[in-house]
């Protein structure tokens, strides 16, 4: 086996990160689960989770379905308070949303009554002073443009596709340009080839904007191309099986030079594949028995 | 490997969207088809009664029905009646509107509010209207207020049972979304759980209008109150007038189909977003 670093999650900030950064968000022994109060039980859903994101820095998250990706971002979003432990965003606890974040959410979340501007327009009306009113037009324009939905203004989602709705909503969380960019699995529904003109369309973004992203992706290969580092979650309940350093030289879109043909493109594949096609089995088959003793 | 940029592959681009005719006479035929149905339909009318194979104390010919409307309008016993039963179900209504609507939108969004109203309202909306009209004779003799009251009653808890619905299962996801873009209480009320809720409302204010029109009838042909298009009906059984009483009958399901059409061309303009569901 091909030696991939593995680390501790407090590591200090590597030298390839956009900024050499301070920590900007911390997740520190969570454990998230969800009540059930009508068979009294409470699932565990992540446990003992501790992270450390350094500004600027791409978190790519990847794991089984149910492991408790979407659970995790949605606590540093600020929606779902851990049973214990604690999320820091610029070491204060989170304590809801804030004008800091913005997230992709993995079922788009767009409101069904507003065209495709007005959707993208959400993001940027409704705190006060957040973008002056003549400065909006320009903005949501440049932000379509961006997800390649230039043309597409005055349609309303149910009259787009499901990779169109998807890329209004990673447009609406771009428009506000927010510190932090919480992406739940943006591109899952968008075809190969457009996902990778968007990969590189957010590469180029994020090197400009100096945006901290936490990213969660069923793709291997789109983890690797995007990621500082890649966290492996485990499964039922979900804990940090590791976290894998992508020493790839940046920016990874590169015309001449395909990054997916590199040989540590390749070892860092097959390391990442075999630790989830473990956790694949390991799902399937313990998966009964671990769901019982989790829930009490 | 090559990049093609975004945008340039998903604009949409003139040779995706092209002109399409549509017939002039699209919307017309549509109407044609409607008339020649009644045609026939009153025609058969007319052919069966004639044929002499029904009583023609309950089944008149359906020229004798329209004779019969004719004169009513022409000797002005009906319009007074249409106008009256027109202006009280109107007002019902809208006293319904102003009072279902914001108190569902409240047992929507408040626990508390629901738990405390829900047994009543619940009792009411099941309640058959026809068990008060005693108890509102009693109370308001046989006044307008009482004919009022009971469309009131029939087509107030439909509008709030379906605001409350609507309030109540709201996409969770789009409050999620909201918190993130920071919407505060009240935008995430005006533009987040309003919007939703709207096509709740009319399809609620669309069964208060059906419950309300038999709340109505109920009143006039129960109440005793001397006027209205169920007192016309009323008196016309009395009278065995069987053109007068199919001529009233007509009346009615026209004002029917009319105020039920115009909700759902209203349901339409104020939810293009539900396209999909129509088509
Ligand atoms: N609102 C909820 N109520 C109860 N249980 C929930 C809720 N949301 C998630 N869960 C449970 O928590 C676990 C983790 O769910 P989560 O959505 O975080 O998984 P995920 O890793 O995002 O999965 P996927 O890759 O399929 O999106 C699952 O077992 C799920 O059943
Ligand atoms: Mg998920």
């Amino acid at each position: 086996m091909v030696h991939v670093g593995s680390h501790e999650t407090d590591r200090p900030a590597k030298e390839h990160a956009n900024t050499a950064g301070s920590t900007l968000i911390e997740v520190a022994e969570v454990n998230a689960g969800y009540d059930n109060q009508r068979e009294r039980t409470r699932l565990i859903a992540l446990r003992d989770i501790s992270l450390k994101v350094t500004q600027g820095e791409f978190l790519a998250i990847v794991g089984p379905s149910g492991c408790g990706k979407t659970t995790l971002i949605n606590m540093i979003a600020g929606f779902v308070k851990p049973l214990s432990g604690v999320v820091k965003v610029r070491g204060v606890p989170v304590d809801g949303p804030g004008a800091d974040r913005a997230m992709v959410f993995q079922d788009y979340a767009l409101l069904p009554w507003r065209t495709v501007e007005r959707n993208v327009e959400f993001a940027i009306e409704n705190r006060r002073g957040h973008v002056p009113k003549p400065e909006r037009r320009a903005r949501i324009a440049n932000a379509l443009q961006l997800v390649g939905l230039a043309g597409f203004e005055k349609s309303y989602p149910h009259e787009l596709s499901g990779g169109m709705r998807q890329r209004v909503g990673i447009a609406r969380a771009l428009v506000g340009e927010p510190e932090i960019l919480l992406m739940d699995e943006p591109f899952g529904a968008v075809d190969a080839m457009t996902r990778e003109a968007m990969q590189a369309e957010l590469e180029k973004i994020i090197a400009e904007t100096r945006q901290t992203v936490v990213f969660i992706t069923h793709s291997i290969d789109e983890a690797i191309t995007l990621g500082d580092r890649i966290v492996v979650v485990s499964s039922r309940p979900g804990t940090i099986r590791e976290i894998i350093d992508i020493d790839l030289p940046r920016p990874r879109f590169d015309e001449r030079n395909d990054i997916k043909r590199s040989a540590r493109f390749g070892e860092i594949r097959s390391h990442l594949w075999k630790l989830l096609s473990d956790e694949a089995l390991g799902a399937k088959w313990g998966s009964v028995a671990r769901q019982e003793g989790e829930t009490a | 490997m090559t990049h093609v940029a975004p945008a340039e592959r998903s604009t949409r681009s003139p040779a995706q969207v092209e002109t399409i005719t549509v017939s002039r006479y699209a919307s017309l035929k549509g109407v044609a088809v409607t008339i020649v149905n009644l045609a026939v339909f009153f025609l058969l009318w007319e052919l069966i009664a004639r044929a002499g194979l029904i009583n023609e104390l309950f089944f008149p010919r359906a020229s004798e029905m329209f004779a019969a409307m004719y004169n009513g309008f022409a000797d002005g016993t009906i319009l007074p009646e249409i106008w009256h039963s027109l202006s009280n179900f109107l007002i019902g209504l809208a006293i319904s509107i102003v009072i279902g609507i914001p108190v569902g939108l409240l047992m929507g969004a408040s626990r508390v509010a629901d738990l405390i109203l829900s047994p009543y309202v619940w009792a009411m909306a099941s309640l058959p209207r026809v068990a008060l009209i005693p108890l509102l004779i009693l109370i308001m003799g046989f006044d307008n207020s009482m004919q009022l009251t009971i469309i009131v009653l029939s087509a107030v808890f439909p509008i709030m049972v379906n605001c409350m619905a609507g309030v109540k299962t709201v996409d969770p996801s789009l409050l999620r979304a909201g918190r993130v873009f920071g919407t505060s209480r009240v935008q995430t009320y005006s533009k987040i759980i309003f919007p939703f809720t709207l096509p709740f409302v009319i399809s609620g204010v669309n069964q208060g209008i059906a419950r309300g029109l038999v709340g109505m009838l109920i009143g006039e042909l129960l109440g005793g109150g001397g006027s209205g298009l169920g007192f016309l009906l009323d008196r016309a059984g009395d009278q065995f007038d069987a053109p007068m009483l199919y001529a009233v009958l007509i009346l009615l399901a026209v004002m029917s189909v009319g105020l039920i059409q115009s909700m759902r061309w209203l349901e339409q303009r104020a939810a293009p977003w539900r396209d999909t569901l129509r088509t």
